[in-house]
């Protein structure tokens, strides 16, 4: 307890919670039977759609699977650095904040 | 013998082999037992028999569920009685054969005669998903699915329980081998955690218990050594399953408080 609580505050991350969030997102790619590739192709198109808008951190996205009891969803997280110029005027209102896309998939 | 008994099949399995079945199969009927029911546990991995023993009881084997299948021989031949426990029995596996000599519709017509004669039938089933499987559950009315606090287990449990989810049974789940010391420095999933990922009712956990590896060095039901830690849990699952599901669930914890932690934390440094 005093453990764990000791880590949280220095930041470090215990090698159980990668294990969980690991395991979180194995079973969803076992459950859909999606491969790897599937998932690293999607990625790829999110990216080039998302640049198409914005400028943003490819370094830094991440890929996570949140389960739920009946549905399962992917969320695709990325930070935006500014909004590519020319479309400044359309996506005015989304500013420059953290985006999130989530796709929902119903489990098996 | 009896006839109006309608007993309890009860399927034991895990989906990765070596995360502690047998030794659960072992000690709950061993435990079901002692609370005076009458139990048959049956090892269903054919060419990899275990459970007899496990169970110490290797040296009074003459036939065995194969034989029982393929009318080589009647029921009660093939059943071993325990000597040290009332009412426990073993139905031991085929050390020759492979799995494929069984069908499941040869284990269904054996289950249903089973259940007439017992209080409580436990199969231990082998690891895998295959033939070996399908034999153990087929006939089963209830499932309890072993796994370790690892991520190769959890996930082999994962694929077992949507496997038998489509069967119509809700398994419960038992988390063995836990490691308290290594849970509360975040090095070993919690019990939550397994719940939280596999999402099914939990039965019980079990310690890790150095005694496991003891007793089946010699031999001895798990569940009669009281300064086991894993064998008081398993007795807790047996009365658990049999009847008293109100009875609460033990977390394993280590015996220093927050000053032991404090006091080990410091002397590391």
């Amino acid at each position: 307890m005093l453990n764990a609580l000791l880590k949280k505050f220095t930041g470090h991350k215990s090698s159980s919670d990668t294990a969980k969030k690991r395991l979180n997102f194995i079973l969803v790619c076992d459950q859909l039977e999606v491969n790897d590739s599937t998932l690293k192709n999607l990625q790829s198109d999110i990216i080039q759609v998302i640049s198409r808008y914005f400028e943003i951190d490819r370094d830094s996205l991440q890929l996570e699977v949140q389960r739920g009891k009946d549905s399962s969803a992917l969320v695709f997280n990325t930070p935006i650095l500014c909004v590519r110029k020319g479309l400044a005027s359309i996506v005015s209102d989304k500013g420059d904040k953290g985006g999130q896309k989530s796709y929902k998939k119903k489990k098996k | 013998m009896r006839c109006k008994l309608e007993g309890r099949i009860i399927v034991i399995t895990s989906g990765k082999g070596g995360v502690g079945k047998t030794t659960a199969t072992a000690s709950i009927g061993a435990a079901i037992a002692l609370e005076g029911k009458r139990v048959a546990v049956i090892d269903m991995d054919i060419g990899l028999r275990n459970l007899d023993v496990v169970m110490g009881l290797e040296n009074r084997i003459v036939f065995n569920i194969v034989d029982v299948v393929n009318g080589k021989c009647k029921l009660n031949q093939a059943t071993i009685r325990d000597r040290r426990i009332e009412n426990l029995f073993l139905i031991p596996a085929s050390q020759s054969d492979n799995k494929d000599v069984l069908t499941p519709a040869g284990v269904e017509q054996v289950g249903k005669i089973l259940k007439k004669e017992f209080d409580y039938v436990l199969m231990d089933s082998p690891a895998g998903i295959e033939r070996g499987f399908e034999n153990s559950v087929v006939s089963a009315d209830e499932a309890v699915v072993i796994c370790t606090p690892d991520v190769s287990s959890v996930r082999d449990a994962d694929r077992v329980i949507g496997l038998l989810y489509a069967r119509s049974i809700t398994p419960k789940l038992v988390v063995n081998r836990i490691v308290p010391e290594m849970v509360a420095r975040g090095d070993m999933l919690s019990h939550e955690d397994v719940i939280d990922v596999l999402s099914v009712p939990l039965l019980g956990l079990v310690p890790m218990d150095q005694q496991v590896i003891i007793s089946s060095n010699v031999g001895l039901p798990l569940v009669m050594q009281n300064d086991s830690t894993a064998g008081q849990a398993f007795r807790r699952i047996a009365r658990r399953l049999n009847g008293e599901s109100d009875l609460p669930i033990q977390v394993p914890s280590h015996k220093k408080g927050m000053w032991g932690m404090l006091a080990r934390k410091f002397s590391k440094k």
